[in-house]
């Protein structure tokens, strides 16, 4: 109890990097954000996780300064964000979901002249600028158009654009979306870098994988709506069995099979495309058994640990990536 | 909300550099057109038309020296017109170049009132280049009669710069009211076209009858081309009431672009 009430009071001291109540963002009649709580302490890498339209980059915009609530509260770095919008954006970095790097200059002269905006003394700047090409591993590319730049280097320049004023925050709206393969894992590479040095990260993401490997803690949103949040692997734990069996087959069969899954498997959840069912277990192999002798037609069956993809389809029976 | 928005100079200054910094690398290839341009228009009308116009020719000048300062005056409305209109559209919706800007410190009022100065920059400059030529023709071809005639044609310059920042907030109301580009096909034909024929560049809109006069007072460019005259054939201290035009005209009107792109830029 005692600890309760620490925790409550915890949320108005200025140690939190992000503080949000009932958070509200309305445009006309459409809410796009409808009462969001939310806290963001200093080192972590928070993330929010959901479909396309769930409302996390207007959650994110919002955070930036290129949204103004209409409802509830909203901390950033310890300063409201209305009236003090300013004062925020000196101490945070935007990593946008658009690339939006300035195609009439070159590389390094889209950090220099980025520094400039925070008012940033030229050798400074150089310095930084220089320093964060190393870093997100584009010194070749210092004296290259943008336009020369692949997608992936566009993205890595976006993060180094984001860290020149050396900020307390650094938001990153899908920082992979559209990435390939090969290009998503550095950019995750640079992501665990920053907040290894200690830097406060906010990322949305509809890729389940992203949020795993990255937040410390994380909330997934549907809806405009936070449907629940947490520590990844506890959420995993908490809202369903460790294992997966993933049964395909044709309608009539899923539908005899329904039933016996329901005996055994602790969860049965159609899948999103609806030609799937999943059971959720502690012990697949009895499952695999029970099915095996009652005789129903699969056609195809998988077997998986299960995610917070699964953690999103048990609480909005939808699925992440549609 | 709801709150008029004042810019920043500090901000405004650095959207003005970000540009300043992009013209260096361009200087050259975007200069020649605008400086080209109004020479044609010397050449076809001062000299072509010119030749037709009785001895005498307008108020005791001869039609290329009556021409020269008004094309002075529609060369800084025109670079202002583009720089606020088809360059500003596409850093607005198309390269989202304000979109990261205004993620800085630098508020979206910075942005535009940046915008502005830049354009008159750019207008002072095509001016500059322009009035040096005027010049230096003028005094090659005929000594006796030149082009630019006074020391007030030194004023010219900051008149352009001033010119270039009105034009500019109108282009750039327009900009801050339409959704797509070809729109600006509308701008340039009632707007910036009709100010360019009937402002007292090619013919005196004083001695048309009664309500052409009066009209033509209330219309930006003809202000701007009586105030290039008058300091081309200075001293003359009319000139005075022109620059308090513009000056009152611009004033009164910069802000409102700035509210609308700010909407913009932030929901």
């Amino acid at each position: 109890m005692n600890q309760e009430t620490q925790r409550e009071n915890n949320l108005d001291t200025r140690s939190s990097t992000l503080v949000a109540k009932g958070l509200k963002k309305s445009y006309g009649d459409f809410e796009a954000v409808k009462g969001l709580d939310f806290e963001v302490f200093p080192g972590e890498c928070f993330g929010f996780l959901g479909p396309n339209g769930a409302g996390k980059t207007t959650t994110m915009r919002m955070i930036y300064g290129a949204s103004i609530p209409t409802g509830g509260r909203l901390q950033v770095v310890g300063l409201d964000v209305r009236g003090n919008e300013r004062a925020i954006k000196r101490r945070i970095g935007v990593v946008p979901q658009e690339n939006n790097l300035d195609d009439d200059l070159r590389v390094r002269e889209n950090l220099l002249v980025y520094g400039r905006y925070f008012d940033m003394p030229k050798k400074a700047a150089l310095r930084r600028a220089d320093e964060l090409l190393d870093f997100v591993q584009l010194t070749e590319k210092a004296d290259s158009d943008v336009s020369e730049l692949s997608g992936g280097m566009k993205r890595r320049l976006l993060i180094a654009r984001a860290l020149i004023n050396d900020p307390d925050l650094v938001v990153l709206d899908e920082p992979t979306t559209g990435l390939d393969p090969q290009a998503r894992h550095l950019v995750w590479d640079k992501m665990r870098d920053l907040v290894r040095e200690g830097k406060t990260l906010i990322l949305t993401t509809h890729y389940m994988e992203e949020a795993a490997r990255l937040c410390n803690r994380l909330v997934i949103m549907e809806d405009g709506n936070i449907v629940v949040g947490g520590v990844p692997d506890e959420l995993v734990e908490q809202h369903v069995s460790p294992q997966v069996l993933e049964f395909r087959s044709d309608l009539q069969s899923l539908k005899e099979l329904r039933p016996i899954l329901l005996e055994t498997a602790d969860n049965v959840e159609e899948g999103a495309t609806g030609e799937a069912l999943l059971a959720f277990t502690r012990d697949s192999d009895a499952v695999l058994e029970r099915v095996r002798e009652s005789g129903v037609t699969v056609e195809n069956t998988v077997y998986r640990q299960s995610g917070l993809e699964d953690v999103f389809l048990k609480l909005t029976g939808r699925s992440l990536t549609d | 909300m709801g709150s008029i928005r004042i810019p920043s100079p500090r901000g405004a200054f650095r959207v003005w550099q970000r540009n300043a910094t992009i013209f260096r690398k361009y200087w050259k290839s975007a200069m020649f057109p605008n400086f080209f341009e109004p020479l044609l228009y010397l050449a076809a009308m001062g000299l072509g038309l010119g030749a037709f116009i009785q001895q005498g020719g307008i108020n005791g000048q001869t039609y290329v020296q009556y021409i020269a300062p008004g094309l002075l005056a529609s060369n800084a409305m025109f670079a202002a017109s583009f720089e606020s209109t088809f360059n500003t559209f596409v850093k607005l919706r198309i390269d989202r170049v304000y979109d990261a800007i205004t993620t800085t410190p630098v508020n979206p009022e910075d942005v535009v009132a940046g915008e502005y100065l830049w354009a008159g920059t750019r207008a002072a400059l095509y001016g500059t280049g322009f009035l040096a030529m005027l010049t230096i023709l003028g005094f090659a071809l005929t000594p006796e009669n030149p082009l630019i005639s006074s020391w007030w044609a030194l004023l010219i310059p900051p008149m352009l710069l001033v010119i270039g920042v009105m034009f500019s907030v109108m282009g750039t109301l327009f900009t801050s009211l339409i959704k797509r580009i070809d729109l600006y096909a509308y701008y340039f034909t009632l707007v910036v076209t009709p100010l360019f024929l009937f402002s007292g560049i090619f013919f005196p809109v004083e001695e048309f009858p009664a309500p052409v006069p009066l009209l033509a007072w209330f219309t930006p460019l003809y202000h701007a081309v009586n105030a290039c005259r008058g300091l081309a054939n200075g001293p003359d201290l009319a000139v005075l009431g022109d620059v308090a035009w513009v000056l009152v005209f611009t004033g009164a009107l910069a802000l409102v672009p700035i509210q609308i792109m700010r909407r913009r830029l932030i929901d």
